[in-house]
């Protein structure tokens, strides 16, 4: 009896989410015929745009990569009831330190100067973030609030750098000078820019699924996240995963930005990053939590974003129509995926 | 005093399907217009359900509720204070950084042009209540600067300054020193005299005697006996409460104990805001081979010696020994190294993880044994399950929540993950609090079979049954202190240990 409701509710909450996007979509086509004045070509490309040729298609999944990374930071910190709300400050950081160790290295240093710039915006991240659960553990600060606050005041202190001391006057944008060649990730789909980091978010992934199925910090991790009472009774140190699901939380996310420069972006544009960071979130919702649904959830993400620009490209539609209609989608999505969220929370005991 | 019925409570059974307890058991429940009407009862013998349902909290399965002779439905607090009911909770529902007026109004703000709270107003308004009421606190004062006898009685004038005609106090005594106790009966008194009706739950019966006119005894989700106060002397109501013993006979084989295992000396444990400890000077020594019952009346200190011992809480003052050496500062996680083991009264929030699976639920005090690198070697850990779930014939798949499972057979699993740890002492708290007859059949047999095996057992208990029937020695806890330890022979009587818990007799036993 009982276990066959718990199966039920599982499957009721899929279906919640698949109609939600049903209505989601719904709303969106009905928007479109009222704004667009050739609505069935805007409603093509909005839906099938991304997969009308290999360069959109390409660019489609590479803007995913990004998402998966952050995604994966968050369903890590939600999995253990911890909240990294400073995402789009750890992105953004960690992608101005790996963009700096590049440029600061001599040629000489060659692919070597790859993964020690990855691993600086990794570090970066991790501890931006590790501060937040580091205040937490000692004074009970609000991880949630410090978190946002302390990426709220990063994001202006990249910007100085980015457009002060390190901008390449030579580029109309602002931006720093150009990363060296030889740490551009190897394009793998061209004339896309996808290329070889795809790889790597797949194995990010598949990586941190086993690190919280598998391993014993994962299981502690979780533990601590369903219910703290039980842990710290079972000789879990509790204060201990306050900490540590924040550092690998804030970890991805700098690895997102330091990704994005050496695979899509090779300079670090002025506010380029933004919206990666609070986008995890609703890729991490989606997902429910679960690592390996990070990877789908952020596909689809990405999925819609390309619609609203082939739809752009190719219909009467504005930059703020397609905005507006792809954000309706985003806010009932969303607000579903915290709906359950915040229902399964509720059942948990804290 | 006029005799008519206030308020009538017809036939309300409520039965909370989670744990399968039948906290009311068709009820009848009569308070006259105008008097102070006791509860009492062990816990869990249905006061606070009642009282719940009374005010809205909770929705009875079957029954009436008739107040002043007219049928009303009861959905929510609201309806409650609508009908001019109002109840004062154990646990303060106060915000510390407010005023007492801003508390008080708090729900049904004067406004100023609609949206502006008029802390004025709201001042005025209070101040009247207090006036009224002759009492004497200062609204403007902030409720974090107050006595705990104090925020009860801004409770209290929460309740009044929402025209509460029917007052409900759940054992408000608990958490109050001697003179705020007399302060508040004085209180008590002086709104019946102005004709309040006032419904106090209690365990202590001298306070019972002291300010209500009638009482009504509960056991077990029943009603047992109505009485007139001033008719009824402590030791039968003590016996009404405690009802006729019920003889689990279990073969208790006479053990010499060992060494001394678990000791606490001198353990003060004081909480930020009470005036009282909960834990006064409380020493107590638990042998190899031997069962070591703590009883009392909940609310005197039994959570509060399972946390202290589980590593949960720090004590303020005294020490806890384990074989001769100090524990006092070691953490749970310290304690579990050291072979702690642990059965908690709250076997559904401290004990287990509801929506984790049964097996992550056995080996959170031992998971790092299943380790290779980092790695949990997966087959060894469903070994492991599949051992403890036949040994202990717990029904349902490893694999599946731990939610999933009945009241009964999540015991079990916490039994036996607490048992497979290689311990000389175990901690047992509530061990069979709701659970059926059978499920705690099977708990006592494998307590016993532990005290063979020479472990020192530390047993926190409500139930006396279940005490009388298992301990050595017995320890009995009355408002944080050691009022008794006796040592359990065929001489012992329930209703001496019972006049004991209810705070009759304060001799000391005789010293085991």
């Amino acid at each position: 009896m009982k276990r066959t409701r718990r199966v039920g509710e599982l499957f009721a909450g899929t279906l919640g989410l698949l109609i939600t996007l049903g209505i989601s979509f719904l709303i969106a086509i009905v928007l479109i015929f009222l704004l667009s004045k050739d609505p069935l070509t805007t409603i093509y490309y909005f839906f099938v745009g991304p997969f009308t040729n290999k360069y959109y298609f390409g660019n489609m999944l590479n803007a995913a990569i990004p998402l998966v990374f952050t995604g994966l930071g968050i369903a890590v910190a939600f999995k253990s009831s911890v909240f990294n709300l400073g995402g789009e400050g750890q992105v953004y950081s960690g992608a101005l330190v790996a963009t700096v160790i590049m440029l600061a290295l001599p040629e000489s240093s060659g692919y070597l100067g790859g993964p020690v710039a990855l691993a600086a915006g990794l570090a970066t991240g991790a501890v931006l973030a590790g501060l937040s659960g580091f205040f937490k553990m000692k004074w009970g600060t609000d991880e949630l609030i410090s978190s946002f606050l302390i990426s709220s005041a990063v994001v202006f202190i990249v910007n100085y750098f980015i457009t002060g001391p390190l901008d390449d006057p030579g580029n109309s944008m602002l931006a720093t000078y150009a990363i060296g060649k030889q740490y551009r990730f190897l394009a793998i789909f061209p004339p896309s820019k996808l290329d070889i980091s795809a790889v790597f978010a797949i194995l990010a992934g598949v990586l941190i699924f086993f690190l919280m199925y598998y391993t014993h910090w994962g299981y502690e991790m979780r533990m601590c996240g369903l219910n703290r009472e039980f842990s710290r009774y079972g000789g879990i140190n509790v204060s201990t995963f306050v900490v540590l699901p924040m550092i690998i939380s804030g970890a991805l996310h700098g690895l997102a930005g330091a990704v994005a420069i050496m695979g899509t972006y090779h300079v670090a544009v002025k506010e380029f990053s933004f919206g990666m960071g609070w986008n995890g979130i609703a890729v991490a919702l989606i997902a429910k939590n679960n690592p390996l649904g990070v990877l789908p959830a952020a596909v689809f993400f990405a999925y819609l974003d390309a619609g609203a620009k082939a739809a752009m490209l190719h219909s009467d539609v504005t930059f703020e129509i397609a905005a507006i209609v792809q954000s309706v989608i985003f806010y009932l999505i969303t607000a579903q995926a915290i709906y359950s969220f915040l229902r399964y929370r509720k059942r948990a005991p804290s | 005093m006029s005799s008519e019925l206030y308020l009538q409570m017809r036939g309300i059974t409520k039965l909370y399907p989670e744990n399968n307890v039948l906290a009311n058991s068709n009820v009848d429940f009569d308070v006259r217009d105008n008097e102070i009407h006791a509860v009492v009862g062990e816990n869990g013998a249905g006061k606070t359900t009642l009282m719940k349902i009374l005010y809205g909290l909770v929705q009875p399965d079957s029954g009436r509720i008739l107040l002043q002779q007219r049928e009303v439905q009861i959905q929510s607090p609201l309806d409650a204070n609508r009908l001019g009911i109002g109840m004062v909770h154990q646990h303060f529902r106060l915000i510390p950084e407010f005023t007492i007026a801003e508390n008080v109004v708090l729900g049904t703000e004067p406004r100023r042009w609609g949206i502006f709270f008029d802390r004025d107003r709201a001042i005025n308004r209070v101040e009247e209540v207090i006036q009224r009421y002759g009492f004497t606190i200062n609204p403007r004062l902030p409720v974090a600067r107050l006595t705990v006898g104090q925020m009860q009685l801004v409770e209290i004038i929460k309740i009044l300054y929402r025209e509460a005609q029917l007052l409900i106090l759940d054992e408000p005594t608990s958490v109050l020193t001697e003179q705020q106790i007399h302060k508040l009966f004085v209180t008590l008194e002086n709104l019946r005299a102005i004709g309040k009706t006032i419904v106090i739950i209690t365990h202590k019966l001298g306070e019972v005697k002291a300010i209500s006119q009638r009482v009504t005894v509960m056991r077990k989700g029943e009603v047992v006996a109505v009485r007139d106060t001033a008719e009824v002397d402590e030791r039968e109501l003590s016996r009404l409460m405690v009802g006729k013993s019920v003889t689990f006979q279990f073969e208790r084989e006479p053990v010499k104990p060992g060494r001394v295992v678990l000791e606490l000396r001198e353990v003060v444990l004081r909480q930020k805001g009470q005036d009282r400890p909960l834990l006064d000077r409380v020493n107590l020594k638990v042998h190899a081979g031997e069962i070591v019952g703590v009883a009392g009346v909940s609310g005197n200190g039994l959570a509060e010696v399972e946390d202290v011992v589980g590593g949960l809480r720090r004590v303020t003052e005294g020490q806890l020994l384990h074989d001769g050496r100090d524990i006092t500062d070691l953490s749970a996680v310290q304690l579990r190294q050291r072979g702690l083991a642990y059965v908690p009264a709250d076997r559904l929030h401290r004990g287990s993880s509801l929506q984790s699976s049964v097996m992550e639920n056995m080996i959170i005090s031992s998971h790092h044994d299943f380790l290779r690198g980092g790695v949990f070697r997966q087959k060894e850990v469903e070994e492991f399950s599949e051992t403890l779930s036949s040994s202990f014939s717990i029904d349902g798949d490893p694999r599946m929540p731990i939610g999933t499972l009945s009241g009964g057979n999540i015991q079990k699993v916490i039994l036996a993950r607490e048992l497979a740890s290689n311990t000389d002492f175990i901690i047992f708290s509530e061990p069979t609090w709701g659970l059926d007859v059978a499920s705690a059949e099977f708990i006592y047999a494998k307590i016993l079979e532990i005290r063979r095996r020479g472990i020192a057992v530390l047993l926190i208990s409500s139930n006396l049954d279940e005490i009388l029937a298992l301990c050595d020695i017995l320890v009995v806890l009355y408002r944080g202190e050691v009022v008794a330890t006796l040592s359990n022979e065929e001489k012992l009587s329930k209703e001496l240990v019972g006049e004991y818990m209810m705070g009759l007799r304060d001799d000391g036993g005789t010293q085991a």
